[in-house]
Formats: structure tokens, sequence, C-alpha cells
């Protein structure tokens, strides 16, 4: 396309610079045959002058003739016709040239001539009967130079073409004895006009010159000429219309002047007219074959010639070196794919690595958090968790991004429950920013459709950058993810979602938004640089929202927070409103406890096949407290062994192994006869994380997949889909026992109801944990709130009683939580008075509240018991 | 194109039909210049035609053998009358017009005098070509004029008004009287109209002569006392007159709207005919050669054009005839300064196809033996063998012919009875 679009290019300019050079050449040629046809009609003007000085010259001549012979009849001895012929006879030098004197008044028109009569020699008399040449004879009159002439005649005294000069003479009638009037003619031959014009070609060897008179009749008439009359000549060999025609004699008939005519064998000719200068009825025509006058114009087709040529070759040349920087350009493309196909093989490779031994840390790491029970060790352990968890992020983040750039990434739209994912985000998120001492807002709206079609693990994966991101940059202040949804007109079957993150944290300069969708880009680098990240998260974030038809805004301001917003537009599965999800988070969230068993299966067997030992490991205890029966094989042959010889419940088979691989393995087993497996589910485990996983392993045959790491509570509940129910016995959570004392002290406070505190927190050690946090937390966030106060920012102080609200309640100090639930509604109606007044009392209770709490601290009073 | 066909088309049967009217068929020799083909010379040819389009392209067509040769056509004043002086002065023309009736009036016997003798074999001019019954010689049976042109006597018809009016374009006499009356009584003033005139283009001559010189022809034994107008002879008329008569009193003319409307016998009965309101309109073939050209110049043609031909004049019982005609020759002026390269020229348009190009652009009838004629003379194709003819055949001179035309001319026109023009024959006033 780009090498067609370069040579359409230099096609155009190369016909450009032709046409330039053409049309120059032909303005060239039209100047230089301008030039050409003035000097031509010079030439005709020059002759018109030497023409007009002959004739001048012939009628002077006839007036001599005249003027004698009218002197005589001035004088009262007028001459007789005889006497009038005898004189010019005498006075004439030329043999040539004739006189006749004519009495036109007689029928004949007869008279006397000088010559006799060619065929009869004694007869001097002339008859001009026949020969009509006196209706429109021009300028005869009794002034002297002025030319009276006729037009080309047969002198009927020889049959020579002639020309007549003629004045008007007065004669005596010998028979009345009376003076008449004659008419004197000098007549010339035409050949003697002829002559003169033979030497009148200039520098043009193919010039000819005609006269004709005014009705187009030749008086001389020039070799290419044909017909008897210039006009009839025209209409013969020109196709004219009447009106064209009619056009063309005006205007030789009106002037000076050049015009294009064909000749007869339909040549271009050019023809230069002038009327004659002495008379208006004669005009001169000149005539030259058009060639003769643009001959010159072959040099610039030449010229022409050589510059095409010219430019092909450079064409050529041009079109040569182009394929050969092309072809080092493919080379280097190509180099450029290849090293990029391996960056991507690197990177998916590496994760795949990377992925494998994470699984053994984060699962032996899940053995130490289940097992351990020192609280440091346990400490140690929630740290490696999220250290791990971080760097599996990391790594996901890469292999995502990388997929992206490759083009393999899909969106895979699947029926999911908003609340449910939700859910997820929630548990992901609101622990971190609690961890910071961040306020995490819910601003859910209920009428969100419970089950909406969208491609889950991507919108999770995004929202999850966006709130890690603020979790990531907010120091203190809050994070407030909103939720909501309105319905388009044009699609009544979707829901657009408006996704909102805002946080309070550290900003972001308007310069640097841009840069925040660049890969592997970091903004405020030197300021962030403790903070963990690749640089990705929001670049792939903008990349899944671009593939599912949305994008990124972000408003910001440098310091004080970032809202980071997107609107997504989903199918509605179902219209249910999901209600109020947010109290049931803070219930979620209060019952959060350690890891129970979520069931037990004795009586099942399962084979899991991974060639890692220590992943077989983990398996193995992650599954401990279920109870089954786990058999485990370090390759596919060691598990198809055991396949054929044991019935399994459930098969695990690790994907990549040496040898034979999971689906090799599977091929395998599938094709074995007589086995106690038949119809057993088999479950892949992969560490590889694409998309069409499950596609793709179901057409190799297996039932399911889970990645690895394996995550744990995932594998119990793969665990109770596919075991066969006789075999599980599902765990109670409420049947059991809290295991936890409480301090007898709490009972004694005033402000503490303990029921609403279990009831909230689930069990008594994570009732103890919740008053824990808030006594460590409550004189930071007093003085938070008096800060905020203090500032008359009615609006975070308002959000802050909020959060105090919600502590309360969740600490089961229910009547504490009411007064800051009354302060919240009285911040947000703007009532500063009520606040002023009030807020500090609500303060001091809260801080009492702590002081009260303090035996908490290092108190042994609350010992698991074990 | 389709035209184009068309025309050759016609041309190529009217030459197979004509075959009857002609005897000899022999293939043409192609012209090889006998001098030197860079040979510089000038040649005028003088005439009495105005304009001679059709020698000029000749000209050119010489041009190719001899590109540096210089040809001229010049138009002379009174013709008949200086001709003879023109080749006797300082600038002779090399090649003229001359008529077959010239032959016999002592008038041109010096103009013949200083013709060149074509017939001589030193000359090397091959008219075999040329249709023997065209060919006059001196008495001393010398060529010096070959024809041209041939030409004839008829009427011009416009086809369009007898489509129109449901006729047919009558072949005899009889069925002449009554078309014209359907004519008359369709509207048409005067179904026939021509030149009222003495010359040959007259209308009584166009209608009267094929007849009378038919008859002559038929009689060629009496030929002798017809020229000699000796008494008697005058009733070798009398067919051709009353049939006349009868013509005119039969209203099928308006003698005196022709008067009024055809004031000349060349233009005028051409641009009258194109009006589009003339049935028939008695022409000759020299008539019929300016009608090409004057179509576009006729408004009312250019407005309504029409269909024409050329037709024989239904004068007899039994149908018209065709009598081929010459109408004009080339001599060569003896004395000419360039006799070689003027019989040269001649020797070159002296062929078939020459004069076949020149008949085609000129509108009239080659003289050649095999007619190649113009589509407008189709239907001259159509007339039986035996009604076709030359004058030549029928051995009437000059003075003959003109006291014919001099007594149909008076006839036409009242001013003698048939009776009185048969006995006067011989002294009847002429123009």
């Amino acid at each position: 396309m780009k090498r067609k679009l370069i040579i359409i290019t230099n096609l155009l300019i190369m016909g450009s610079i032709m046409l330039f050079i053409i049309r120059y050449a032909n303005i060239k040629a039209t100047e230089s045959y301008s030039n050409e046809i003035a000097a031509f009609e010079k030439l005709t003007i020059t002759i018109n002058q030497i023409i007009a000085n002959y004739l001048e010259d012939e009628q002077h001549l006839c007036d001599l003739w005249a003027n004698y012979i009218n002197r005589s009849a001035q004088e009262g001895s007028p001459m007789t016709s005889e006497e009038a012929i005898n004189y010019i006879r005498k006075a004439k030098i030329s043999p040539e040239i004739e006189g006749h004197l004519v009495f036109l008044d007689t029928p004949e028109r007869n008279g006397l001539s000088t010559g006799a009569d060619a065929s009869d020699h004694g007869v001097y008399t002339v008859s001009y009967k026949n020969v009509k040449i006196f209706d429109n004879i021009e300028g005869v009159s009794d002034e002297n130079d002025v030319v009276g002439l006729t037009r080309a005649y047969t002198n009927p005294m020889n049959g020579v073409q002639s020309i007549a000069f003629v004045n008007n003479v007065t004669v005596l009638d010998t028979q009345s004895n009376e003076q008449k009037s004659a008419l004197l003619m000098r007549v010339v031959p035409l050949s003697r006009l002829d002559q003169k014009l033979v030497f009148l070609k200039g520098g043009y060897e193919n010039v000819e010159i005609s006269l004709v008179d005014n009705e187009g009749n030749y008086v001389v008439r020039g070799k290419s000429f044909k017909n008897s009359n210039f006009f009839e000549y025209y209409k013969s060999y020109n196709a004219a219309s009447a009106e064209q025609y009619g056009q063309v004699i005006s205007e030789i008939a009106g002037g000076t002047g050049t015009i294009t005519i064909k000749n007869v064998k339909g040549e271009d000719c050019v023809l230069s007219y002038t009327p004659l200068k002495i008379m208006t009825t004669w005009f001169l025509l000149a005539y030259i074959p058009e060639k003769d006058l643009v001959a010159s114009r072959s040099i610039d087709w030449l010229l022409l010639g050589i510059a095409s040529i010219g430019f092909i070759f450079l064409l050529i040349f041009n079109s040569i070196v182009m394929m050969i920087y092309n072809r080092k350009l493919s080379e280097a493309a190509m180099q450029a794919n290849q090293a990029n196909e391996a960056k991507s093989y690197f990177l998916s490779t590496m994760s795949h690595d990377i992925r494998t031994p994470m699984n053994a840390i984060l699962g032996l790491n899940e053995m130490v958090l289940r097992e351990s029970g020192d609280d440091n060790i346990r400490r140690y352990s929630e740290s490696i968790r999220t250290a791990g968890s971080t760097l599996l992020g990391i790594i996901n983040d890469i292999l995502d991004f990388s997929k992206i750039e490759a083009g393999k990434m899909e969106i895979i739209n699947v029926d999911y429950s908003f609340a449910s994912l939700l859910n997820d985000l929630v548990n992901m998120v609101q622990k971190k920013a609690e961890d910071k001492g961040l306020a995490f807002n819910l601003d859910i709206d209920r009428t969100i459709p419970v089950l909406l079609n969208g491609d889950e693990i991507r919108i999770k994966q995004v929202i999850i950058n966006i709130l890690s991101n603020a979790v990531k940059y907010t120091r203190q202040g809050q994070i407030t993810f909103s939720v909501h949804a309105h319905k388009t007109e044009d699609k009544p079957d979707s829901v657009v979602l408006r996704v909102s993150v805002a946080d309070t944290g550290i900003g972001i300069k308007p310069e640097d938004i841009d840069r925040l969708f660049v890969a592997f880009e970091r903004i405020d680098e030197k300021k962030n640089r403790n903070i963990e990240g690749t640089g990705l998260g929001m670049t792939i974030v903008q990349r899944f929202l671009d593939m599912m038809g949305s994008h990124l805004e972000v408003e910001s301001k440098y310091g004080e927070g970032s809202v980071f917003s997107f609107e997504l537009e989903q199918k509605v599965v179902k219209w249910d409103p999901i209600g109020d999800v947010e109290e049931a988070f803070r219930r979620s969230l209060s019952i959060r406890s350690n890891y129970h068993e979520k069931f037990t299966a004795p009586d099942a067997r399962v084979l899991v096949v991974d060639d890692t030992p220590v992943n077989l490991t983990v398996f193995v205890n992650l599954l401990k407290q279920t109870q089954l029966k786990i058999d485990t094989a370090e390759s596919g042959d060691e598990g198809i062994a055991l396949f054929s010889a044991n019935h399994y419940d459930v098969i695990f088979l690790d994907h990549m192994m040496p040898d034979k691989d999971g689906i090799e393995t599977l091929r395998e087993m599938k094709n074995m006869t007589g086995t106690p497996n038949t119809g057993t589910p088999v479950i892949c485990l992969t560490a590889n994380a694409i998309s069409g996983m499950r596609e793709m392993y179901t057409n190799a045959g297996f039932d399911d997949y889970l990645t690895k790491p394996i995550d744990a509570e995932r594998l119990e509940m793969m665990l109770q889909q596919y075991l066969p129910e006789d075999k599980v016995v599902t765990s109670q959570e409420t049947d059991e026992t809290d295991d936890y004392v409480l301090p007898q002290f709490l009972s004694d406070l005033k402000e503490i109801d303990i029921d609403s505190g279990l009831n909230y927190c689930g069990d008594g050690e994570s009732y103890i944990m919740a008053l824990e946090m808030y006594r460590e937390s409550a004189e930071k966030k007093a003085e938070e709130i008096e800060k905020y106060w203090a500032a008359r920012d009615i609006k975070n102080t308002t959000i802050k009683v909020h959060s105090l609200k919600s502590t309360l309640r969740a600490i089961g100090a229910p009547e504490l939580g009411e007064f800051a639930a009354r302060l919240e509604k009285t911040g947000n109606d703007g009532d500063m008075e009520t606040l002023d007044k009030e807020l500090d009392k609500l303060l001091s209770r809260y801080r009492q509240l702590a002081r009260d709490l303090e035996p908490l601290n290092g108190d042994d009073a609350y010992e698991k018991d074990l | 194109m389709k035209k184009t066909f068309r025309t050759l088309l016609s041309l190529g049967m009217a030459a197979l039909m004509l075959q009857g009217c002609g005897s000899q068929n022999k293939a043409d020799v192609a012209f090889v210049p006998k001098y030197d083909k860079e040979s510089e010379f000038s040649l005028t040819v003088a005439g009495y035609y105005g304009n001679f389009e059709s020698l000029e392209s000749e000209f050119e067509r010489f041009y190719e053998y001899y590109p540096n040769a210089s040809l001229q056509y010049v138009t002379m004043d009174d013709y008949n009358n200086v001709i003879s002086s023109a080749l006797v002065n300082s600038e002779p023309p090399d090649i003229f017009t001359t008529n077959s009736w010239m032959i016999g009036n002592e008038a041109y016997d010096d103009m013949f005098n200083a013709c060149e003798v074509l017939s001589d074999s030193s000359v090397g001019i091959d008219y075999s070509c040329i249709s023997e019954s065209l060919i006059r010689t001196t008495d001393s049976g010398d060529v010096v004029m070959i024809p041209i042109f041939a030409t004839s006597f008829g009427m011009l018809v416009n086809l369009d008004i007898f489509e129109k009016e449901g006729l047919k374009v009558p072949t005899d006499f009889g069925e002449l009287m009554d078309v014209c009356a359907k004519l008359k009584s369709a509207g048409y003033e005067s179904p026939m109209m021509g030149a009222d005139r003495f010359s040959g283009s007259g209308l009584f001559n166009c209608f009267a002569y094929p007849m009378y010189a038919y008859n002559v022809k038929n009689n060629i034994d009496k030929i002798d006392a017809i020229n000699n107008f000796e008494p008697g002879s005058g009733e070798f008329m009398r067919p051709s007159l009353e049939r006349l008569n009868e013509l005119i009193n039969s209203g099928c003319i308006d003698l005196a709207k022709c008067q009024e409307e055809i004031t000349d016998e060349y233009d005028s009965v051409i641009m009258r005919f194109f009006e589009g309101d003339v049935p028939m309109m008695f022409a000759t073939g020299d008539v019929v050669s300016g009608t090409a050209k004057r179509e576009s110049k006729s408004d009312a043609f250019s407005a309504h054009p029409f269909k024409y031909r050329f037709y024989a004049a239904p004068s007899a019982d039994d149908g018209g005839f065709f009598i081929n005609s010459t109408s004009i020759c080339f001599s060569v002026n003896k004395n000419s300064r360039n006799i070689d390269m003027a019989n040269e020229f001649m020797r070159f348009l002296i062929n078939r196809k020459e004069l076949g190009n020149m008949a085609a652009l000129k509108r009239l009838i080659p003289p050649v033996d095999d007619l190649s004629v113009d589509e407008i003379y189709s239907e001259l194709s159509k007339m039986p063998a035996d009604r076709c003819f030359s004058d030549k055949e029928t051995g009437l001179l000059d003075p003959a012919v003109r006291q014919f035309r001099a007594a149909i001319y008076a006839v036409g026109n009242g001013t003698m009875t048939v009776d009185e023009a048969v006995a006067a024959y011989g002294n009847i006033p002429e123009e």
C-alpha cells in the first residue's frame, strides 16, 4: 500500500512536471507562433504597400492619358476617338499594355483599342458587350490619382487575363460632331502584377500572394487556391457552418488579420489578409502552410521526450533504492518481531515458571498459617501471604500485558453475579485499606441487577487495579468505591454501570495524567519509589476497558486526591436488584474468621499427579483437614499405573510435565478399558493463566481446570462439586464453639453490648480483635476528626463520623453508634451549630470507651482456649 | 458511411445495367509518367466554367506524379469569342475547353487549327476509354478535342412529391398527362417548369430535342437534307413540335410562371427546383451538375430536403429517350510552350478512373463507354437500349440544331404555329 502510494506520488509529481513542460512548451510555441504570425502579417502589409504603389503608378499613367485627352476638350479642340487612341498608342511604352476607349452608352459597349485583334490583325474595334466588368468599378472619377480599377478579366482583343485602370474622358463624336463621354482604359496583363508578386515573398519560400475582389473573385490567384472565387474555395474545403462562413467573409472584408484555413489536402494553412490601401474592393491574401511557421515546435517535443526518459530512469532508480531499503526494513521488522515473540515467549514461560514455585510458597505458607499457634509466626506467615499475593499480581500484570501486546487477549463474556463480584472486590481491598488506616466507603446502587453478562474476570481485574492503586497512593483519608447503574433507551436488555473510585491520595499532576497509561511508566517515581508496582496497572486497565468498549476517566488534583471512573455496558440476565450489599459486606467482614475446612470426606479417594514434589506436598496439606485419601504420583506414567489399579473419585493432573504431559496422560487414561475409573472427573492443574483455557482443556477431555498457585478455598469448592455427594460431609460453622473466653470487664462497660458485638464480629476472637483495633486507633481517629473540625471541614468531619459510627456498631456500642449516626446526619445537613455543640461529647465518650478497653492491651484474659 | 455505400452500390448497379448503352469495357492502364518527375512547369487550362473544382482536384492528383508542376484553371470572359484570340496572344492557354458544336463552324477554324492532333500516335494519348459515339473528328479525320463530360436532356423529378401524392414518375406521354392532371388537382399550379430560354438547357429543348434527334437518327439517310435545310426537311421536326404544342396546351406547364420565376438557365433553375414545390423541372445534365453545391445554398432545401432524380422526358407515346451528348471537350494548344507537358496531362486525364472522378465531383455523366454514373442519373440505366443514342449518331450539325431550337422556342412561346415553323425551317429567326 505504502509502496503503491509512493509510486503514485512519484508518478503524480512526474506527471505534473511533464504537464508543466508541455504547457510551458505550448506557451512558448504559441508565443513563437504568434510572433511568426505577426511577422507574416507584417509581410502582408508590406506587400500591400508595394502593390498599392504599383497600382497608383499605373493609375497615374492612365490619368496622364486622360488629362491630355480631356485638356484638348477643355481647350475647345476635343480629340476624336481615333486621335485619342493614336495619342495613347504613341504615349504608351510597353507593347503588352493596351489602351481601350469604350463608349459605355452604346449597346455593344464598343470602342477602339490601341492593339489589333489578335486573331484578326486589321481590326482595332473592341467590344465589351459580353465582358461584364463595368458594374462595380471602384473609384472611377474625374479626379487624378484615384485608382479606378476593373476586376481581372479577359482582354477581348487578345484573350489575355488583364486588369484595367480607368478614367473618364471626353472626345468628339465625328458623326454628331458633339463631345461625348467615354471610358479610357489602361489594360495591363495580370502577368505583370504576378511577376511583381513573385519577388515579394520575403523569407517565406512557400508563401503565395493572391488578390481578390470584394466578392472573393480572384484577381491574382496563388497556386494552392482553387475555384474562381476565394470564398467558394473556403467553403469547399473548410467545414464551416453558414454562420462561420459569413463570419470569415466579414472578417476578411473588415480589415487586416490572420485566420487558419484548410487547403485542398486538408492541411492547416495560415492566411493573412488586408485590404489594398488604395481601394476597398480588393484584398490581399498571403497564404502559407502552417507547418512552415511552426517547425520549431518539434524541439519542444524532443525536450519533452528527454525529460520523460529521464523521469522514467529516475523512477526506476528510486524504485530499486526503495526496494533495497524496504528489504532491509523487512529484515529488521522480522528480527524485531522475532525478538518480540521471544520476549512474549520468555514472559509467558517466566510467568509459568514463577507461578509453579509460587504455588509451593503460598501453599506451604497456607499450611503454616493454618497450623501454627505462634502469633509471631502467623504474623510472619501473613506477611509472606501478602508479599506472595503482590508478587503474583505483578506476574499476572506482566503476563496480561504480554498477551495484550501479542493480541492474544480476548474478552470472554459469561453470566455473573454482580453481588459476588463486589464481594470479591471488597474482600480483596477493604482489608488492605483498613490496614493502612484508610476509610473504605461503599456507595453501591441498590437497583443494580443481580445477574449480568460480561467478562467478570477482566472487570474484576480492572476495578482491583484501580482500587489497589487508590490504596497504594493514599496515605490517609478514605477511599470511596461507588457503583451506579442506569438503563439505556436504545438497548432495553442492557444496563450501564458507572464505576468510580475516589481517594484522598497524593493526586496526579495534570501533565502526568497522560503518562498514567503508558506501559512501565511510573508517575512521580522519586516520591513513590517505595510503592511497589510495575507501571503496568493503568495500561492494562485502559486496554481492558478499550476491549470492552469503554475508557477510563481520570480527575485529579495534585496533593488532594483523584477520581478514577468508567462506564461499562453490560447485558442483564436477571433484573432483580442486588439490594443493600453494603450491610451484607459489613456483616461478612465482621464474621471473617480463620480457616475452617468446608467439608470432610474420609471415604473419598483422590489422585493428584504433578512432577514437582513440593506441589504434591502443598496439595496434600491443603486438604489435610478434609480427611480425604490422597494418592500422589510424580509422572504421567506413575499416575496411569495408579489410575489402572485404584478407583478415585476425582483426579488432578498437572498439565506441564516432562516425558508425558497432562493431556497425553489423560488421553492414555481415557483410552484404557476395564479400569475402575470410568467416569471419574479429571481436573487439570495449570500454571498457564491464559484466555480460552477452559475451552482448551475441555476440548482435551478434562472436566475442569484449576490454576496454580492453588487457592485453597477454590480447591475445596471444586472438590465439593465433583466428589460424590454421599461421601461429603459439609462442615457446619454455626455448630462451631467459640473458643474464646471474653474478659469479664467487658460486661461491666456501660457502652458495650457484647451480644451485639459478637453478632457483628461472628466469634469471640474476632470480637476481641475488633475491640483491640478500636482501642489502638481511637485516639488517632479522634484527633483526625478534631483536626478536620478545627479547619471547619464539615465534609471530611462528617465522613470520619460516619466511619466512627460503623466502628462503634461493629464493636457492639450501639448507643454511641446511634449518637455518631445522628451527628453524621447533622453533618450531612450542614448544621454546624449542632455539630459544634455535640462533637466534643461524642469524641469524649469515644475516647473514654477506648480508655475503658485499655485492659485488653497485653492482657492474657482472652487467650485462646485450646 | 451508409450514404457512401448506397452511392457505390447504386453506381455499381447502374454501371452493370447501362452496359446495353456501351460496347467496350477495356481495362484501364495505370498512368506512368513519361518525363522526369522533378520537371518544373506551368500549365494553364482555359474554359468558360466559372468554377472547375473537379478539374482542380485532378491537378492535385497530377501533382502526385509531378510535384513541381503548377496547373491553373482560368475562366475566360466571353469565352466563345475570345478563345481564338487567346490562342495566338503572348500568354496562350495550354489546354482549353471546346464543344462539339464548334466543329464545322468557321468561326472556330483558327481555334481548331491551333489544336494539337490528339489522335496522332506520337502524342501518345490513348482515348479508347471514351465512348466512340461521342468523339468528333475534323473533316480530315483528326481528333483535336476529347470529351471530358457527357450530358443529356430530361427533367429533375422531386420524388418526395410523387411519394406524397401517391404517384409514379411517368414513363410515357400518356402517363405524363395523367400525372400532371392529378398534380394540378392536388394544387400544383405548374407541375412542370423550366427555363424558357433559347439555349440547349431551355425547357423546350429538354422536352423535344431527344424526340427530334431520335427521329432524325431513324432517318439518317436524310441527314444531309436536314443539315442543308433543304425544302421539306423541316417536316422531320413536326412530330416533336406537335408534341411540344400538345404539352403546352395541356396546362402541364405554366410558361408565364416559368418566365417570371426562372430568370436564367442554370442557377435559377436549380434554386427554383429546390423550393420543393415543383414536381418536374426540365434540365440538362449540365444543370444537374450544379445541384450538389447549391443544396446548401438553398434555405428551403436545407430546411426541407427531398429526394430527387434525373429522368428522360417522356415525350413519346412509348416513352422517353436518353441522348448521350457531349458536354465539354479538352483540346491542347499545339503552340503551347509546354506542349509536351500539356499532352502529358491529357494522357493522365484521359483515363476511365480520372474521368470518372471528375464526373462524380461535377455530377455529370462521364464520357466513357461503360457508364459509371452518379446516383442521380440511375434512372437513365432503365432506358431500353434502343432508345439510348448519342447526338453524333444523328449526324446533326450545329446550324440544324440551332434551327430546331429556334422552332421549338417559337412554337413553345406561341410566336409560330407548327406549320409555320416546319415551313420556315432554315430561316427561323434565332436569338
